[in-house]
């Protein structure tokens, strides 16, 4: 009997004498705990920092206030596909060929209502339900641009000036799509993963993995791993996000100014550190429209949502580190080269 | 490989479950418990666009709803999911014989060694700091000293921009300082603002022939926030920083729109700091 089943014995034991009021009574504990949690961060005893820190904490913060409901939604979806969803029902309405899965599931972020963070845990659930790497990161590379909330914003935003909004939408398509078809050309595509992770999908496609507990259970312990393995990521993207924002002078970036092939370079710097939610960058870009080229603001309409610090971060739980080198380097060399085209056009 | 990993005591695996339980579900509540805290003193606006408070708000209920069931989930029994293969715990692995799953946990446990472990615990301990941080730290605004780092010469363009189109000649009684600082930087016709009486509340940074009215613009969170500043032609000293209202006429000079102040009062910050 392996050391897990006898650590536990004493307390199903317990558990099983009267489950009812053993459950109850942790649930009592927790619902204590996360009670004494929020009156903490009502009294918030603590001492205020010194400017620039507390700056950088304030930024961090936001980010985090502002992607914690996406990822705990994300974290939702993905319970729902994984544990609710019944095998083969999403797979019956996908094409069989790959590049057109690819394809199909470039354009799901059109349904699913989940910005970038939590387009994370979604795709692991996709992952652990058997959908390929490939397939999965054309899913993370698409959905963040390729969706209804960032289409309006972006059009508010900047219309269809310039061919902004049409250039960030087909570069999106364009970009997951070979990045789903260059990564599919590995000859080991579960070697792009951390081993932590590959092991779990290994474990979950298993038929008998699926009926061995019920669904509500299964659906908290889906909760409690999704949970640990995003959040600590979350947190310190968010926190680098923060720190970069003070430590590092805008003015610099912008000093760069409006020449074409430099411009480029300074957005796509400045679209990695300021790690904004897709949803809303380009009104934050917009604010450089004057001073910036229109491919510039492109290649930071492009890059921001797939590979900024955050992201890289989130990925990180997944991913080995050098895929994400792989999706920096095409994402950056894609951008800069559809931001050449729209300021050779413009 | 399995029989080493049953060898293994029972007192740091229980230190990595309880581990792993702090930094997914702890972490969450401590984020959760803020977002509600926020939201309950009415200073979500501190850090978000108050128009999506709704969704932050409900989805911190259910993540903390979430945890607070967890407790009732045996530790250990999300191991069954495979995640936690670093911790030797295999308890749910051992009914199946074979296939090639024995070789990605043989790959696992390769990979977990002892720079992976340290990398997790340092993140561990520095995403446990940050989220304490948060949780103990009161709220907090942004300073002035940020909102001059990231001026960038140019006004903020945001969601508002549209009603200040519309009201380039009529009712300007809504307007805050983001709005009066587009009007001051794009109006083509200057003169139909000549003789406006405003009173407008914003901190000071420094500016010519008197000093800038400044407020921090928010279109969704505090990290898209953009500085926006009015002219302000006055006498006296204040200090960058200080929060100010000041009455006065908006003066058209030579295209160049200011407001000549007839009064400016300090005052302390106010509840909702930012525009949005």
């Amino acid at each position: 009997m392996p050391v897990t089943e006898q650590a536990l014995a004493p307390r199903s034991q317990r558990l099983e004498r009267d489950p009812r009021l053993g459950r109850g009574l942790l649930i009592g504990v927790g619902v204590l705990t996360v009670a004494a949690l929020v009156v903490l961060a009502l009294v918030s005893p603590g001492p205020t920092l010194p400017t620039r820190l507390q700056d950088g904490l304030t930024l961090s913060i936001s980010v985090l206030i502002e992607s914690m409901p996406f990822v705990v939604l994300g974290v939702l979806l993905s319970i729902v596909v994984q544990v609710w969803v019944p095998p083969g029902v999403i797979e019956r309405w996908m094409p069989r060929r790959a590049w057109a899965r690819r394809m199909v599931l470039s354009l799901l972020g059109m349904l699913v209502p989940v910005c970038e963070c939590g387009n994370v845990p979604f795709a692991r659930g996709l992952m652990l339900r058997g959908f390929t790497v490939p397939e999965t990161l054309t899913f993370l590379i698409a959905a963040p641009i390729v969706n209804p909330i960032v289409i309006i914003t972006t059009h508010q935003a900047f219309g269809f000036d310039d061919g902004i909004l049409i250039a960030r939408l087909l570069g999106g398509f364009a970009v997951a799509n070979l990045i789903g078809w260059l990564y599919s050309r590995h000859p080991d595509p579960d070697g792009l993963l951390t081993e932590r992770f590959a092991a779990s999908c290994a474990f979950a496609q298993e038929p008998d993995a699926l009926a061995r507990r019920d669904r509500g259970r299964r659906s908290l312990a889906q909760f409690v791993v999704e949970l640990r393995a995003v959040m600590p990521a979350l947190v310190i993207g968010s926190a680098l996000a923060g720190a970069v924002q003070v430590l590092v002078p805008r003015d610099a970036l912008l000093a760069i100014g409006s020449n074409p092939a430099l411009s480029i370079i300074a957005m796509i710097a400045l679209a990695m550190i300021v790690s904004i939610c897709s949803n809303v960058d380009s009104f934050f870009a917009l604010s450089f429209a004057s001073t910036f080229t229109p491919g510039s603001i492109v290649a930071f309409l492009l890059v921001g949502p797939l590979v900024d610090v955050k992201m890289l971060a989130l990925l990180r739980t997944t991913f080995r580190t050098k895929v994400l080198v792989g999706l920096v380097v095409i994402v950056v060399l894609f951008a800069v080269a559809v931001g050449s085209v729209v300021n050779l056009l413009a | 490989m399995r029989e080493s990993s049953d060898t293994l005591s029972d007192q740091p695996r229980t230190l990595r479950v309880n581990g792993s339980r702090l930094l997914g579900v702890g972490l969450a509540a401590g984020l959760s418990a803020v977002t509600i805290a926020l939201w309950l003193t009415g200073r979500l606006g501190l850090y978000i666009n108050p128009e999506s408070s709704w969704f932050a708000v409900s989805m911190a209920i259910v993540a903390l709803a979430g945890c607070a069931v967890s407790f009732a989930l045996p530790r250990g029994a999300e191991v069954d999911h495979g995640h936690d293969h670093g911790d030797g715990g295999h308890g749910g692995h051992d009914h199946h014989g074979g296939h090639d799953h024995d070789d990605h946990e043989r790959s696992a446990h390769a990979g977990v060694g002892f720079w992976g472990t340290a990398a997790t615990v340092t993140g561990g301990i520095l995403a446990t700091g940050v989220v304490a941080a948060i949780v103990l730290t009161p709220p907090a605004t942004l300073s002035a000293e940020l909102a001059m780092q990231r001026d960038t010469g140019t006004p903020p363009l945001f969601q508002g921009a549209d009603t200040i189109a519309l009201a380039s000649t009529g009712d300007t009684a809504s307007f805050g300082v983001g709005e009066w600082a587009s009007v001051f930087a794009t109006a083509t016709n200057p003169e139909a603002f000549d003789g406006d009486e405003v009173t407008l509340t914003g901190f000071v940074t420094p500016g010519d022939g008197g000093f800038a009215l400044t407020r921090l613009i928010i279109t969704h969170c505090v990290i898209d926030a953009q500085p926006a500043s009015v002219a302000i032609a006055a006498s006296g000293d204040y200090a960058t920083g200080q929060w100010v209202t000041v009455t006065g006429t908006i003066r058209d000079v030579d295209g160049r729109l200011a407001l000549h102040a007839t009064s400016v009062d300090e005052v302390d910050q106010p509840k909702d700091p930012y525009e949005y």
